[in-house]
């Protein structure tokens, strides 16, 4: 009994020590967001907030800068969201239900895309939207991004068509229903739970995305967070306070949707993974 | 059946019985259309345009201007030391993810696979650096490392082992090392995760009666544990090495590939060697030497997979 009960002791130090390293970083944030800027420079070290400092969220968002770059980010992650999951529900259904040549060449193209790092085409990514002339502008994000997330959201989408009986349909076609019909009325009630997986998916990789977003945007009030954000470093104008604050606010929805869209989101990844 | 059938046109029928689906022949391409078209010309073109590249000399200042130069850049790489560094490089940045990600992951996932009060908290607490943008985990991770007033440092100093000068990403010796904990650190907990997932199709009955027979610890786990999670660690290991070589922000906002070049990966080579050293060729090449490595690594963990799955069902 003893030895159980020090197993016990042993498993929980060793959980809290995983929990505190897995929140450290962003637990640093916010503390040296609320320290005042000459205590971050001097030997004392504070580990807690000094929520007296709460000001310097204030500081941060005044004059509209940061709060703009969020506005970019919100709206370039929403666009790229809508239109991933309108392209992979066509061809998820597409890949689950019929058979058509090239289908292998569809599904290994779309493996391919997982494999092919951003900063590989962002050049001709770049003359390609210079021609269309949607270069520093939020619309060529969202097209870069979706190219890159939407291959994920069809292969998580595909799998849980793929899970769906097919009586089901056939019900359906039995009374006359079109394809489309079937698709919208039938199977996408079906799949709720993996449609917001891919949804949560798509919205932050355009909210993380940083190669295109810095490359293709020239002008400071086109720019995501990532990239104001980025522009942080080695500029030494702005407090490391203001600088945590800023990155805690950008940090903070991410985590916090994550959390709550945590499970779906992990098993729309390996499905999408496994079956793909 | 039959009433049925009476009410439903011929055609509709005979298409129906014909495909076994729903819709005309014509079906799957209306859906397929809009997707393939856009991945066509926002993946497949610009992929192939650097494929041409590769083979060119092209300055990011004129990029109209580009001479064809065959198998040049190519045979520059294969002669560049440097570049068999950033490969060394790349090499250890992926297995150091790899192994570190699925090793702390499994760690943690056991540790969590028991029924504890806050068990849901610690679990999506544990997700936080997965979720956490990389921008943002640079900086805060560079902050923390800074040399004079960095958490990290005062805390290295305070149990004797602090770096000289408190250089961390400033270090040849120290970059590589602290750009892989923050990547790992950032990776675990989806393999966590996964494999918490994975832990729960083992059979308690197994367990339970291997620690009756008084086998230890880690034949329990060799014997009823590591083949049920045994696939799908294959798959993490997959998903983790793809991951880490397309990796770029957190490597190129923390170092840029530096100091010295001792956490160039190939993507942050190619980067550098396109807007810092204008050179778009160059660039295209090295890209193209990544995406082959990524399939070769890909289509061999493939192959090695379904042989021991095979194995496994034989």
């Amino acid at each position: 009994m003893r030895a159980t009960t020090a197993g016990t002791t042993a498993r929980i130090v060793a959980v809290l020590v995983v929990l505190g390293i897995a929140v450290f970083p962003l637990y640093w944030m916010l503390v040296t967001a609320l320290t005042r800027p000459d205590e971050l420079f001097s030997d004392s070290l504070r580990l807690v907030p000094d929520f007296s400092q709460l000001g310097s969220f204030g500081d941060a968002l005044a004059g509209g800068e940061v709060s703009g770059w969020l506005l970019n980010s919100f709206l370039i992650s929403v666009g790229t969201m809508a239109l991933s999951i309108a392209l992979a529900v066509p061809l998820a259904y597409a890949l689950s239900r019929f058979t058509f040549r090239g289908k292998v060449l569809v599904g290994l193209g779309l493996l391919l895309t997982q494999m092919l790092p951003e900063a590989l085409l962002v050049v001709p990514l770049f003359a390609i939207f210079r021609d269309l002339s949607l270069l520093n502008s939020r619309t060529g994000l969202v097209l870069a991004d979706s190219a890159f997330v939407m291959p994920i959201c069809a292969l998580i989408l595909k799998g849980a068509i793929d899970a769906i009986p097919r009586e089901i349909e056939e019900a359906a076609r039995m009374d006359g229903c079109r394809p489309l019909t079937i698709l919208t009325r039938i199977n996408l009630p079906l799949i709720v739970p993996s449609l917001s997986a891919a949804a949560v998916i798509a919205f932050f990789h355009a909210w993380n995305e940083y190669v295109f977003a810095v490359t293709f945007t020239f002008d400071l009030d086109k720019r995501p967070a990532s990239v104001g954000l980025a522009g942080f470093i080695g500029e030494l104008g702005t407090p490391m306070s203001t600088v945590m604050a800023v990155a805690f606010m950008f940090t903070l929805p991410a985590v916090a949707f994550y959390l709550f869209a945590q499970k779906y989101v992990v098993s729309g990844l390996t499905a999408g993974a496994v079956k793909g | 059946m039959t009433v049925i059938e009476k009410d439903v046109p011929r055609s509709a029928l005979r298409r129906g019985r014909r495909r076994g689906a729903v819709g005309s022949r014509w079906t799957p391409y209306a859906f397929l259309m809009v997707p393939v078209v856009y991945l066509t010309v926002f993946q497949a073109v610009p992929l192939l345009q650097e494929l041409r590249l590769s083979f060119t000399r092209t300055s990011l200042l004129n990029p109209g201007n580009n001479e064809w130069v065959r198998l040049d850049n190519f045979r520059a790489i294969v002669e560049d030391p440097e570049f068999i560094r950033t490969l060394t490089t790349t090499l250890i940045y992926v297995i150091v993810c790899v192994v570190g990600a699925i090793g702390i992951g499994l760690g943690t996932a056991l540790l969590l696979n028991v029924n504890f009060r806050g068990r849901g908290l610690a679990r999506a607490l544990v997700t936080v650096p997965w979720a956490a943008p990389g921008v943002a985990i640079a900086l805060v991770a560079a902050w923390m490392m800074n040399a004079q007033y960095g958490v990290v440092n005062r805390a290295l100093e305070a149990v004797g082992l602090g770096v000289p000068d408190g250089q961390i990403l400033a270090s040849e010796t120290y970059a590589l090392p602290a750009v892989l904990a923050t990547t790992v650190w950032q990776l675990f907990p989806f393999p966590t995760i996964v494999l918490l997932a994975a832990l729960q199709s083992v059979p308690k009955e197994t367990t339970e009666a291997a620690m009756m027979d008084g086998a230890g610890r880690w034949w329990t786990f060799r014997a009823a544990t590591w083949p049920v999670i045994r696939p799908t660690v294959a798959l993490l290991a997959v998903l983790m090495a793809i991951w880490s070589i397309r990796r770029f922000e957190l490597i190129w906002l923390m170092t840029k590939g530096g100091p010295l070049g001792s956490t160039r990966t190939i993507v942050i080579d190619l980067y550098s060697r396109a807007f810092e050293s204008n050179d778009l060729g160059m660039a295209a090449a090295i890209g193209m030497v990544g995406v082959v490595i990524s399939l070769l690594l890909v289509t061999g963990s493939l192959i090695v997979n379904r042989r021991a799955e095979k194995e496994a069902a034989a």
